[in-house]
Formats: structure tokens, C-alpha cells, sequence
């Protein structure tokens, strides 16, 4: 939800009668949240009885938040309030891509090239990066991590590809 | 008091064992050398470093865990005087002198005293943890689910009242808090809920995951976002003459005393304590200072007050969790989690059943001060440097650390994946000026609290009003609803919000 690249001021989007366009936004996300878990509990059982059922509690607070949002976003509507700030691009989508990328290869291809490739990812989030320092310090973070979890901590971290073990 | 010292001779037989003596050594460097990065706070600290303890016995575990607690405390309140960064919420005031006595030249004793302080306000909450374990223990063994309840709305409600900024906004982090920790199977009928049929999620959310997401990764994409390059005011000046002189010695003391005082009664109270008593500290010393101006200055007494109150305040939150089994900050809720792992249950039965473990935590905690002390002072030098590493080849290595910890707590991919849901979540939260606080302190009580209300409720046969007919629940009810009542008033609200601009400037 925070990808979204958006460069200029958000706030030329919004119109001029909401105030606080940040609380106008963040009441409805929290709204928008609840009646997500609204909907996601609502296959389960509710009260019996006395007693809870599975569904009781989710749904309360649920409702609870429903409510807090609404009211965080009237909030938004009628005081003055801080304008959205400009959302980054580049940092938030190569953090999330390096973090995909090692969830998806530490299985199949070990620490080791899991390990550095999402490091040269992660970097790529600052226009500072300088390819070459960066290819040292990741190789020699690798080494480390290769030597301190699986030995020094005794994690059942597999180092390589599981085609070249086999 | 025989009975105390049996104990505290118990927990001292345990905890000096070479090895232990040497896992708190390796938890309280390790936390510092953690700690010292800046933009990684306690939190991100302690859950980026459970997995490490995973290997070790149940005390062993315990003992490094809070050793790297401590560190990473430390190593937060070296940043603040060394580079104006406060490595987390609760040495944010001490970057308001200490770091001007940096400037001045005066770095040794500036971190020497805030050393001296916390390792003082160390022994104190020890002892403090100590005379009340057991009395209340006692006295939790009186607790119903009513009271459970009550106690932990009255935590939230504090955390609330604690939050900076909007009090609406703050409850309804807790709210979707609580929410976040109903994913999973629910206690009682083992239904899963919301768990959209993902197999990872059956056992919900785990707590480290969303720790790591909210205050690791979030805090690294918007450090992104100001430019890597992070105004990192740096001090150049060799640090010469670590100890304090005869009149900084003279000056900070009273200024200790009162600091300790003031955090070990509110690190007790659940929600957040640390963070509010070295604010508290910090106002109160300018408050009574013969010449407030000198404050924001390079005022010894602006650096010992808060260090000390922050350090009584972190160990005393240890209090809540030993004796109730409530985890009053989103820290102590990482060391539930760590002794659920070792299959403790924490809470008034821990004390009986196994006091060597407790006991001998508690005495681990002053060892861990001492250590701090003597290991610390020495190595600044290496801690400065470390700082001088650019960021932008910092936050490449912070995320791979944080990966790997998330995965190597279960094994599982999806657990990387949702951490980083969570960051980016986090970042969003951050824009909006919601607090990740408070969230994550409602996701620890969730289970707890619904569990408690659910039992209350039974026993009552459904009747709302038991949380008000039990005279010791009624009296924490209405002690919550009192201070939610100041928080709101606008005169109170104003007053408060001068005490965290302070902060800021």
C-alpha cells in the first residue's frame, strides 16, 4: 500500500475541504482494515450462551476499530491537520524486493547466494550505492554470516545449493 | 528477609557459573555492538538476537537475553552522546546534553556517568525486584480474570496516555493490535481465524515478525527516505579523560538518586515505562536545577537524571512480567516469547517452581550492569568507529541480519515475507503519524486479554458488570478511565505535549 510512487505533493489530490488530509487517510485505512476483518471473521462462530464463540472477540474489535476510524477520519474532515508526505520509491521497493528475494531462494539455494544477492538488491535502495565497495562488503558479510549462524550459532542454515549437496 | 537473601544467594550461585558469566558477557557486548547502529532500537535488537539463544539452556538463554537487553540500552545511549542519534525512544533526552558536553570535549564523562548511573539504578531496581517478587506474587495469586482484565486495560490505557501525538490515533494502534493477535487458532475451539488456510499463519502472527517488520525494516525504508546519507553530526574530537571529575561526580549524584527513584516506580506500571521515566527524570531535574538554562547546555545532571531513570525503569518492567506474567513493554513481550520457546510459562508459577531461573536472572541483571560498566568505558573507541561506516553499506547488511534472524526463528520463508509486509506496513504507519508503540503492545496483551475476558465472563454467567462489582478490578477500571480522562483534557494534553517538543528540538 505505501509503493505507490507518487513524486509531487499529494496534497494537490486531495480537495480543499479535508483539513488534515494524513488522519483523512489513515481513519479511512483503519476502516478500510476492520471491515477487512470483518469480513475475514465472519465465517466464524459467535456467542453461545455465556461463553465466546471463536468469532466473538475478532468481531468486537473489529467494530471497535470501525469506529476508532471513523472517528480518526471526522478528525481528518474538520481540524487542520499535517499534509500527506511524499512517499519514497526506491527504498521501500528494493528493501521489499531483497527481502522477497531471500524468502524465496534461502530454500532452494542456500545462504550463501541467498545471502548476497539480497544484500546487492537491498543496496540498489540508495542512489549512493557504489557497485564495487558494495560487492566487497557483501562478499565478506556473506563469509561472516556463512561462518556465524550455521557454526557459531548452531542454526540448521543450509549454506548451498541443494542440487550441488546432492 | 532471610528468605531474600536465601534467594538472591540462589540467583548469584547461578549466574557466576563461568558460563553464564560468560553468555551475559557475550549477551551485553553483542547488545551494545547491535544497539550502537543507529536506527535499530531495543526492540529490533533483542528480536533480531533471539534466535541466537535458541541453542542455549532455558537460564543460559534467559541470562543472554537480558545481558543483550541491557546492551543494547547501552549501546543506545552511546549514540545519543557520541552523534545526536538516540538509538531508541527511551535516550532520546539524553541527546539534549550529552551531546552538547560532546561537543564541549567532554564525552568521557558524559558516557562514563551515564555508566555510573544506569549501573547504580542497576542495583537498585535489583534489589527493588527482589523485596517485591514475592510479596507480589502473593498478591497475584489473589487475581481472577476479572482483574487480569482490568490490569491490562489499565496497561493499554497508560500506553496510550504515554504515546506521544493524537490519543485517538493511539488506541486505535492497540485496537488493531489486538486485532493482529486474534489471527491464528483461537484458544478455546482450536477454529482457525483469518488465517485464509496458510499454514504459516495457523499459529498467528509470530510477535518477532512483526517486531522486526514494524521496527526494523519500516525504520530502515524511511531512513532511506531522508537520504542515506543521514545528517550524522559527527564528533571528531578524540575522546580524552574518560573519568568525571570530583564536581561531575558531586553534581550528578542527587540527580542519580532522583533518577532511579522516579524509573523504579514507573518502569513498574505497565505500558511503556522506560520511555516516560527518562522524560520524567529529565523535566524534573531542570525543574529543581538552581539554574535551569544550563540545561540543553552540556548539563551532567541532563545525562545522569534520565540514564539512570531509563535503566531502574527497564529492569523493573521485569517486575509485571515475573510476577503476573503481563509483559509490560513490546520488550519484555520478546522474552515471553523466548521462554515459551524454552517451555516456561511466565507468571506467578515460574517463581515457585523454578526460582533458580528467576533468581538467577535477576542476579544476572546486576552482573550484566557491572559488566557494561567495565566492558564499555574501554571499547568507545571501537563503538565511534563502527559509526563512521556509511549507511548506505549499513542497511544492506542490517536487512540480511534481520532476514536471517526471522528465518532461522521457524524456518520459514513466509515468516521473511510477512516481516517485510510488516515493514512496509510500518513505513506507512510512520507517514501517517501512527505509532507502531502501542500496536505492538496490543498484539502481545491480545491473547492474554481475550483468554481473561472470555474466563471472566464464564464465571459470571455473562455478566458485563463483574469488572466492576470486584472491588480490586472496579479500582483498576476506574484508574484507567481516570487517566484516559486526563489524557483527553485538552489543558493536561497540551502540558504533555511540551514535555516530548522538548524532546524534539
Amino acid at each position: 500500500m505505501s509503493e505507490t510512487p507518487s513524486r509531487g505533493p499529494v496534497k494537490y489530490i486531495m480537495p480543499k475541504w479535508i483539513r488534515g488530509p494524513q488522519d483523512f487517510v489513515g481513519g479511512l485505512a483503519l476502516i478500510a482494515i476492520a471491515l477487512f476483518a470483518l469480513w475475514a471473521s465472519s465465517d466464524l462462530q459467535g456467542m453461545h450462551g455465556f461463553s465466546f464463540g471463536a468469532g466473538t472477540a475478532p468481531r468486537m474489535f473489529a467494530v471497535l476499530l470501525l469506529g476508532l476510524g471513523i472517528a480518526v477520519m471526522v478528525v481528518g474532515l474538520v481540524a487542520d491537520g499535517e499534509h500527506i508526505t511524499t512517499y519514497a520509491w526506491r527504498g521501500p521497493l528494493f528493501v521489499s524486493l531483497a527481502i522477497l528475494s531471500f524468502a524465496l531462494t534461502i530454500r532452494p539455494l542456500g545462504l550463501v547466494i541467498s545471502a548476497f544477492a539480497s544484500f546487492i538488491i537491498s543496496a540498489l535502495g540508495t542512489p549512493e550505492m557504489k557497485w564495487k565497495e558494495t560487492i566487497i562488503v557483501g562478499i565478506c558479510l556473506t563469509i561472516g554470516c556463512s561462518l556465524l549462524f550455521p557454526y557459531a550459532l548452531g542454526l540448521p542454515l543450509q549454506l548451498f545449493p541443494r542440487f550441488l549437496i546432492q | 528477609m532471610a528468605e531474600l537473601f536465601s534467594n538472591l544467594a540462589l540467583g548469584f550461585g547461578v549466574a557466576f557459573t563461568p558460563i553464564n558469566l560468560l553468555l551475559c558477557l557475550i549477551g551485553a557486548l553483542v547488545g551494545t555492538l547491535v544497539g550502537v547502529l543507529p536506527g535499530i532500537g531495543t526492540i529490533a535488537t533483542v528480536a533480531m538476537l533471539l534466535p541466537i539463544t535458541f541453542g542455549l539452556p532455558p537460564v543460559g538463554a534467559l541470562i543472554m537475553l537480558a545481558g543483550i537487553y541491557y546492551g543494547a540500552q547501552y549501546g543506545g545511549s552511546t549514540t545519543s552522546i557520541l552523534v545526536n542519534i538516540p538509538g531508541e525512544a527511551t535516550s532520546v533526552v539524553t541527546t539534549l546534553d550529552g551531546f552538547q558536553m560532546a561537543k564541549q570535549g567532554r564525552a568521557g564523562p558524559a558516557l562514563a556517568i551515564a555508566a555510573i548511573g544506569s549501573f547504580f539504578a542497576g542495583c537498585v531496581a535489583t534489589v527493588l525486584i527482589a523485596v517485591l517478587g514475592a510479596p507480589l506474587t502473593k498478591l497475584a495469586l489473589a487475581f481472577g480474570p476479572a482483574e487480569y482484565f482490568s490490569l491490562m486495560v489499565l496497561g493499554l490505557i497508560f500506553a496510550v496516555v504515554l504515546a506521544k501525538g493524537s490519543v485517538l490515533k493511539a488506541i486505535a494502534m492497540i485496537v488493531f493490535g489486538l486485532l493482529l493477535s486474534m489471527v491464528g487458532s483461537d484458544i478455546e475451539t482450536g477454529a482457525s481465524r483469518m488465517a485464509f488456510n496458510i499454514p504459516e499463519l495457523a499459529d498467528g502472527l509470530g510477535f518477532a515478525t512483526v517486531a522486526m517488520g514494524v521496527f526494523g525494516f519500516a525504520e530502515i525504508i524511511r531512513n532511506l527516505d531522508a537520504g542515506a546519507e543521514m545528517d550524522r553530526d559527527l564528533v571528531q574530537q578524540k575522546i580524552t579523560g574518560l573519568m568525571p571529575t570530583k564536581k561531575d561526580l558531586k553534581d550528578s549524584f542527587p540527580a542519580i538518586l532522583r533518577g532511579t527513584a522516579l524509573g523504579s516506580i514507573l518502569g513498574i506500571l505497565p505500558g511503556g515505562g522506560a520511555v516516560i521515566a527518562s522524560f520524567a527524570a529529565y523535566t524534573l531535574e531542570k525543574k529543581i536545577a538552581k539554574d535551569p538554562s544550563r540545561f540543553g547546555r552540556g548539563a551532567i545532571e541532563g545525562v545522569a537524571a534520565p540514564e539512570s531513570a531509563n535503566n531502574a525503569a527497564a529492569q523493573t518492567s521485569f517486575i509485571p512480567l515475573l510476577t503476573l506474567g503481563i509483559p509490560p513493554n513490546a520488550v519484555m513481550a520478546l522474552m515471553v516469547g523466548a521462554m515459551t520457546i524454552h517451555g516456561i510459562v511466565p507468571g506467578p508459577q515460574v517463581m515457585q517452581k523454578q526460582p533458580e531461573l528467576v533468581w538467577g536472572m535477576i542476579a544476572s541483571m546486576w552482573i550484566g550492569n557491572l559488566m557494561l560498566i567495565i566492558i564499555n568505558l574501554p571499547l568507545v573507541g571501537i563503538w565511534v568507529r563502527l559509526l563512521r561506516v556509511p549507511y548506505r553499506l549499513m542497511f544492506p547488511s542490517i536487512v540480511i541480519f534481520c532476514a536471517i534472524g526471522i528465518y532461522s526463528i521457524n524456518n520459514a520463508p513466509v515468516d521473511v515475507v510477512l516481516a517485510g509486509a510488516f515493514g512496509l506496513l510500518g513505513y506507512w504507519l510512520i507517514k501517517h503519524d501512527f505509532e507502531p508503540a502501542p500496536l505492538l503492545l496490543g498484539m502481545v496483551l491480545g491473547p492474554l486479554m481475550e483468554e481473561n475476558l472470555r474466563r471472566a465472563l464464564l464465571i459470571s454467567r455473562g455478566d458485563w458488570t463483574v469488572f466492576l462489582t470486584r472491588p480490586l478490578s472496579a479500582v483498576l477500571m476506574a484508574t484507567a478511565a481516570f487517566l484516559l480522562v486526563l489524557a483527553l483534557l485538552p489543558s493536561l494534553r497540551k502540558k504533555r505535549d511540551e514535555v516530548f517538543v522538548e524532546s524534539e528540538t
